[in-house]
């Protein structure tokens, strides 16, 4: 009864790899081009790329956040040319905290907690870990921490933010037939729709995959 | 338009929201509680060499390797007045009040911080020349 979807393990498994690259391809693609966008304060960022971070996450579980996070991290670097630079290592302190909150809070609230609330999670803990390797490597000083309130306010808007596209990416992606398997209850509420639609999504991962 | 968007939490991240939200909030409170640092410490090479509360007004003349810095509390707060370095950054560095601060002159290896005075009994002297 079920769609094309439902046919080899192997297939599954293609699809996976597949779609997570694209992931990562696209949340290089945001991270790059948030660089470009003009920047109140140095350190602050959106944090757009989180969006496929978290999509990865409600889709296909928490190995799949950390190969989202890691390589986007690290892959966005070196196209920028910031790979290893302080900038790196805040980049990557913050990646790895949030990372690492935002798979603990999946974890333990396990379809309690949607997408919003895993996001402000990573965006605080990102901030937070951010401001701890500045402490740690780049100003030794304790009066850094002083920025920490504006900082966690900045996270909290774009966490929400970041959440509320995640939960609408992964609506229209649910709704396509590859990943019908992947039914997620604490997802939007397009989540059980069933349709052979010929869909929107098609085009949008097409595009990324020419880049 | 507003609900809409509120419509995509589920309820256990309403909750965790509004936990947050008081959690930013509360780290702004006590940033501004911070109360204003206690006292100067001035130190010349890395020794300290002067303390004083930030509470009374008083102009200081610190000895440095390049010559006398002037460093002047008022209202609770330090800023230099004059210094005999040739770029006068410690000048432009303003005033400091709150706990943590600092003001440095490198060219006549003179450091000043702002302490906080959590132990009372600090504030028994008037200042510690040595």
């Amino acid at each position: 009864m079920t769609s094309s979807s439902v046919e080899f393990p192997e297939l599954e498994q293609v699809r996976r790899r597949v779609l997570l690259a694209l992931f990562v391809a696209l949340a290089v693609a945001l991270h790059t081009v948030e660089v470009l966008l003009p920047n109140p304060v140095p350190w602050f960022r959106i944090g757009l790329a989180n969006i496929l971070a978290l999509t990865a996450l409600f889709s296909y579980g928490i190995q799949a956040l950390w190969i989202v996070s890691i390589s986007r991290i690290l892959i966005g670097s070196l196209l920028l040319g910031s790979l290893f630079s302080p900038g790196f290592l805040l980049s990557l302190g913050g990646g790895l905290v949030a990372t690492s909150l935002m798979s603990a809070s999946y974890k333990l609230w396990q379809g309690k907690i949607g997408p919003v609330g895993v996001s402000v999670v990573g965006a605080l803990g990102h901030v937070s870990g951010q401001l701890l390797i500045a402490w740690l490597v780049v100003i030794r000083h304790p009066s850094i921490w002083m920025l920490l309130p504006f900082f966690l306010l900045f996270a909290l808007i774009s966490g929400i933010v970041n959440g509320l596209a995640a939960d609408y990416l992964l609506e229209s992606l649910y709704r396509h037939p590859v990943f019908s398997r992947l039914k997620n209850k604490s997802v939007g509420e397009g989540a059980l729709t069933f349709q052979e639609e010929t869909d929107r999504e098609n085009p949008t991962l097409k595009v990324t995959e020419g880049q | 338009m507003a609900a809409d968007w509120a419509q995509r939490l589920t309820p256990f991240d309403r909750k965790l929201l509004i936990v947050v939200v008081l959690l930013v909030a509360s780290s702004f409170l006590i940033l501004l509680g911070q109360k204003t640092g206690g006292k100067v410490v001035v130190s010349v090479n890395d020794q300290v060499v002067f303390v004083a509360p930030l509470n009374k007004d008083r102009h200081v003349e610190l000895e440095g390797p390049l010559g006398v810095t002037v460093l002047e509390i008022k209202d609770g707060a330090a800023r230099i007045l004059s210094s005999p370095c040739t770029k006068k950054i410690c000048i432009h560095m303003g005033e400091v009040r709150r706990s943590g601060d600092l003001l440095a002159c490198v060219p006549n290896h003179l450091v000043i911080n702002i302490e906080g005075n959590k132990n009372g009994k600090d504030d028994d002297y008037d200042f510690i020349q040595r």
